[in-house]
């Protein structure tokens, strides 16, 4: 009741009353013609530069479109036909090649003009309110904004148009743009499989079918690869979380000496790059490596162990190394939050009689909990995209005899060796695609019964 | 009696921590003990090397005949740099406006960031690869721009961190400026920045290491042209079974040679570190 | 305001961007055309090739020198040559991703043939280009470039393993048989590799399509025969000298002299004398003792060939400096400079030990590395094998399961419908 009332409150706050509608309808016949003509109605009333950027807008899309967009879009039901030709020139003794179509570049440039269409769509409605706008404040005789005017409104109530501006684009472009190409990808055959690798077409669902399919070699492995990936993350988060903060809290005791230096030793790890630190540590624990060297020379085994050979071994080893990695991660979260706890909460333990222990349950891990939910949720879906730590130690191995994913593999990292290795992009894609609904399942239902996020609500 | 319980529980202390300690200490001193070996090789039998060497350092800075570290060393930094600049001013005006302006796109913005985040991003790197094509820069000198731009133009996802750093920042100072008659530029730049130097110096410094530590992106970008090269692309074919051999002591070396700026970095800025990142959970 | 500019220049940025983009492809397609058209004799024709080698030809000058040559021996053509770094091995993986962006000319190893064919990476080759490979080269190495019936690389070199020993450990009859030397010293062989692990298959007379071109036989690996090998590897491992060599465990182990033995190929010559000095000992390989029966190991023969890319701007002198490069004058300069060993029949190396090992491999202990598709569906099963077994998962008691297994996986696309 509540929440839809607030609701309400945010799309009232934020209403427009120059809609496209509204043009259509209640618009002058400038502000009409804008609706082709961008900038029209902005040129009509003194607002030349606006107008003409929304003009320039206009045209630089019409050109693309004329030139390439049409063309694009035209090929993407069937994403090109046309093979390599190649004709035997007797006189030079070569094959000369006429290149044909290559259906994943066509694709590529398809989702492009769809996404440069929407983004000038966007910019359209926008000129159009715009032109509509004027036309309003000029009959109501009120003041229309000079260029200079709006260009100093980017300063202070439209600065976050200035701020946002790169980032955005940046994000549009160079995240967006790749993602919406490969989500597509997973409805293609764009596969080793059939030699589709220059040529290919779509196929619909079949791909999800396949790995949904338990029956199936590559669906009966995404379960098994599904399941440990969470065991993983859980194991991760939770052991880093924990054994992090018991940390934190021995450091931050009142009679541990050189709390500086115990801290060093243990937040130093963080300034090797992990492909380096990881690398050795793999070499370390090698059948051959040092660790299984000395334990043999010194008689404590009589066979190398088997750190990243056994299932079972490799999986307690990646787990027991990324604590190695992430606990001074969350030592020096911790430390911070520590620090922030109010004393008079202990005090009133402490007059009450709780030992440590209890206090610790009572005080400490409550209110860590309440404060770093949030980054428990970061930690853990990072953990379930943890490529790193899985692609450098084990590799995913062991692998049996017949599989493509190991069972120490990740979804992510069964993902790269599929796509990388393999050249299967359609089932890489499709892998992705259910990584991310398994992450965004987790992430929203837990992220939005976060104080935080609940606060965020009421913000202001 | 109690005092001696003390006493006792502070001595286990001590000693588990420096058991732990050890065992943290130990890869990276590890590290450094192989940069410094003079036999060659990956795999040895003893814990310490038996002679010490400088030459691998030598070796790394003057044998560019078969992977130019120097010239990696360079290209990575001046990407790093840029990359640096760029991030922090893209984390920081981000952050900014989700945490202090109001308007309607604020919300699903931080959703959408939010989703796009849980993509692996390498599934997407050929498409990204030929976008930087469509805009030529995926030759020669253009290389290191595409790799700044790969390095930097995602990060207005990531400014979960720091918006809830300058959430902690009372809105009241802002008020104050405005009645003042400051615009919303000048609060960001006079008020909130002066006020945000650890949430600076972390977005800074994890900035500058991504360069450092991908070894995945910078290949699929720089494909053949070996005068782009990175430090990690380097490092990584220094482990490759024709290089291993003869490479593996100067590949710790190279280890050390590019963990020792970033640990002195982080070091001098630990504290910034520390009050950026639990600034951001306090919500 | 702002947001509007902006999405102004991403709109004109992409457009331009793909503009640039595809105007590119366009001019190559028109050059190619009008090339054909106006080549006439006498001018000189401005030309530009990118080449891709490993960094070895280019620090040793060896690419440079014989580029420049080919340009004086070509006046017909003023080219001017780009450089990249690409070793043989990784030349698919390089490639794949933008072939109209690669290299006009680049070498490869032949396993990545159906790859690079597949993603039309590769001009066939005809006419008296083809007629000089054929003449100059042994059969076997003609056929390691040869794909769906079409010579589509030029081989300069052959691609093989061999044993290198200690000559103060093992006489020349204790390296006849891998079980008399593990008696007498320490063996290390990759076994967790799949290119070196199947020696052991092949030697008992499992098969890999046919003869190697028969793609529709598929991979024979399984039944008793392969059972036989499996069991015998199982007892290998656990022979306390047998060290299994990955990560330069082997040249490490020669070196501290942990390890008598080891499988390479000549990259790692420089290495082995370095550690073995005179002792130095360079052979075919030996035969192995399966069921009670000496059986001659057979490594995968291949080659290390340089392709041709179909978008070469100038097929014409692309394919000519293909040929130029892995003539006979260009393949001794890279045995002189670099200790590639040639694969023109007509340059005599039997003064070199390595060289005659390699012939004796090439005749005698190996089979040629199937170009088949299928042959993808080969290594991971392999490896998986080889490592199941080193961890000693497989045991005498699932040894025959456990190669059935491998045997179907091998004959089975792993993701087919």
């Amino acid at each position: 009741m509540k929440k839809a009332e607030a609701k309400k409150k945010r799309v009232k706050e934020f209403q427009d009353p120059y809609t496209v509608t509204g043009a259509l309808v209640k618009g002058n016949i400038i502000t009409k013609l804008s609706l082709l003509i961008m900038g029209l109605g902005n040129i009509a009333h003194k607002q030349v530069i606006k107008g003409l950027i929304y003009l320039a807008v206009e045209i630089s899309w019409l050109v693309y479109m004329i030139q390439y967009g049409f063309y694009s879009m035209s090929m993407l039901p069937s994403l090109g036909w046309r093979e390599q030709q190649k004709v035997w020139n007797d006189a030079k003794s070569i094959f000369e090649y006429t290149a044909g179509d290559q259906s994943s570049l066509i694709l590529l440039y398809g989702v492009a003009t769809i996404f440069v269409t929407f983004l000038f769509i966007i910019v359209w409605r926008d000129s159009v309110k715009s032109g509509y706008k004027v036309e309003l404040l000029a009959k109501e005789g009120k003041h229309i904004n000079t260029f200079k005017e709006d260009f100093k409104s980017l300063f202070d109530k439209n600065l976050h148009k200035l701020l946002l501006a790169g980032p955005i684009m940046g994000v549009l472009v160079f995240t967006v743009l790749p993602l919406l190409y490969n989500i597509t990808m997973a409805f293609t055959n764009y596969s080793k499989i059939g030699d589709k690798l220059v040529l290919f077409d779509w196929v619909g669902l079949a791909n999800f079918k396949k790995i949904l399919n338990i029956k199936d070699g590559i669906g009966g492995q995404f379960y098994s690869v599904l399941g440990w990936t969470l065991i993983w993350a859980v194991f991760a988060t939770v052991l880093n979380y924990i054994f992090g903060m018991i940390l934190a809290i021995v450091i931050n005791r009142k009679d541990t000496k050189a709390k500086g230096f115990w801290r060093f030793c243990f937040v130093i790890s963080i300034a090797v790059p992990q492909f380096v630190s990881l690398l050795i540590m793999r070499t370390m624990l090698q059948p051959t490596g040092i660790v299984n060297t000395l334990l043999l020379k010194y008689g404590l085994i009589d066979k190398a162990l088997p750190f990243f050979t056994s299932a079972t071994w490799a999986r307690v080893t990646v787990i027991v190394i990324n604590l190695w990695v992430g606990i001074p991660y969350t030592l020096l979260q911790v430390t911070g939050i520590l620090q922030n706890i109010p004393a008079e909460l202990y005090e009133a333990a402490k007059i009450d009689g709780a030992n440590a222990v209890q206090t610790f349950f009572k005080i400490t891990l409550p209110y860590m909990l309440f404060v770093m939910t949030p980054y428990l949720i970061t930690q853990f879906t990072g953990n379930i995209n943890n490529f790193n730590v899985i692609f450098l130690l084990s590799g995913g191995n062991p692998t049996g005899v017949g599989d493509t994913a190991g069972k120490t593999d990740l979804l992510v990292t069964w993902l790269y060796k599929l796509t990388v290795d393999k050249s299967y992009y359609n089932l890489g894609a499709v892998i992705g695609i259910m990584t991310f609904i398994v992450l965004a399942i987790v992430a929203l239902v837990t992220y939005r019964n976060t104080t935080s996020y609940k606060d965020e609500e009421g913000f202001m | 009696m109690n005092s001696a319980r003390k006493k006792v529980t502070n001595v286990i202390v001590h000693i588990l921590l420096a058991i732990l300690a050890f065992i943290w200490v130990l890869p990276v001193f590890w590290v450094i003990l192989t940069s410094f070996r003079g036999e060659k090789g990956s795999y040895v039998s003893t814990f310490f090397p038996k002679t010490y060497t400088l030459n691998n350092y030598v070796k790394l800075f003057t044998d560019t005949s078969i992977l130019d570290f120097p010239k990696m060393f360079m290209n990575t930094f001046i990407i790093a740099i840029f990359t640096c600049i760029i991030s922090t001013v893209f984390v920081l005006s981000v952050s900014y406006c989700m945490s202090r302006m109001r308007f309607k796109m604020r919300k699903p913005y931080m959703n959408i960031a939010m989703i796009l985040g849980l993509f692996p991003s390498f599934m997407s790197m050929i498409a990204v690869y030929y976008i930087l094509k469509a805009l030529n820069l995926v030759n020669g000198s253009m290389i290191r721009l595409a790799l700044i731009i790969v390095f930097s133009a995602g990060s207005g996802v990531g400014f979960y961190v720091a918006k809830g750093f300058f959430d902690t920042i009372p809105k009241a100072l802002d008020e104050a400026a405005i009645i003042d008659g400051a615009t919303k530029w000048q609060t960001f730049t006079k008020i909130t920045i002066p006020l945000s130097k650890p949430i600076i110096v972390y977005t800074v410094l994890t900035s500058f290491m991504a360069p450092w530590l991908d070894f995945i992106f910078a290949k699929v970008i720089c494909r053949a042209d070996a005068t782009q090269y990175t430090v990690s692309i380097g490092l990584w074919k220094m482990l490759e079974k024709e290089y291993i051999d003869s490479w593996y002591t100067c590949f710790a070396a190279g280890a050390v040679v590019v963990s020792v700026p970033i640990a002195i970095l982080f070091l001098i800025t630990q504290k910034f570190y520390v009050e950026g990142m639990s600034g951001a959970v306090k919500g | 305001m702002k947001k509007k500019l902006v999405s102004l220049l991403l709109v004109s940025a992409m457009a331009f961007g793909t503009l640039a983009g595809c105007g590119n492809s366009n001019d190559s397609k028109k050059a190619d055309t009008k090339d054909a058209g106006e080549s006439k004799d006498g001018e000189t024709k401005d030309v530009s090739l990118t080449v891709w080698s490993p960094q070895e030809d280019q620090d040793t000058g060896w690419l440079k020198q014989q580029c420049e040559a080919f340009n004086e021996a070509h006046p017909e053509w003023n080219v001017t040559f780009t450089y990249g770094v690409c070793p043989e091995g990784e030349a698919k993986d390089t490639v794949k991703n933008d072939v109209e962006g690669s290299a006009d000319v680049y070498m490869l190893a032949n396993d990545n043939i159906p790859d690079l064919v597949s993603c039309n990476g590769l001009a066939e080759i005809g006419g008296s280009y083809l007629d000089d490979i054929k003449a100059n080269n042994s059969e076997s190495i003609v056929s390691s470039v040869t794909y769906n019936d079409a010579v589509v690389a030029f081989p300069f070199t052959s691609n093989t393993w061999f044993m290198y020993y200690d000559k103060s450990v093992f006489s020349e009859d204790d390296i006849k048989s891998l079980d008399t030397m593990l008696e007498k010293g320490k063996v290390s062989f990759p076994i967790t590799n799949s290119w070196y692990i199947q020696a052991f298959y092949a030697a008992n007379g499992c098969t890999l399509f046919g003869d190697g071109t028969k793609e529709d036989d598929g991979i024979d690996f399984g039944g008793d025969k392969g059972a036989a090998v499996t069991n015998y590897l199982v007892d290998l491992v656990a022979n306390p000298n047998f060290v299994n060599d990955a990560d330069g465990a082997g040249i490490a182990g020669l070196r501290d002299k942990s390890v008598n033995a080891i499988f390479s190929g000549t990259w790692d010559a420089d290495a082995v004398e370095e550690a073995l000095g005179e002792n130095m000992g360079v052979a075919a390989l030996p035969t192995v003792k399966i069921d009670g029966q000496d059986q001659q190991m057979k490594s995968f023969m291949g080659s290390k060939a340089v392709g041709v890319n179909p978008h070469a701007k100038d097929m014409e002198a692309a394919m000519s400096l293909a040929a130029y490069l892995t003539g006979e004058e260009s393949q001794l300069a890279h045995y002189e400079m670099r200790n590639v060993l040639p694969s023109n029949t007509n340059i005599d190396v039997s003064d070199n030990a390595i060289a005659e090992a390699v012939a004796d491999v090439m005749k005698n202990t190996s089979i040629v590395q199937p170009l088949v598709s299928k042959m993808g569906n080969y290594w991971s099963p392999a490896e998986n094998m080889g490592k199941a077994i080193f961890a000693g998962e497989v045991t005498h008691d699932n040894a025959a399961d456990k190669t059935e297994e491998m045997n179907t996986a091998m004959n089975t696309d792993a993701a087919a419908e």
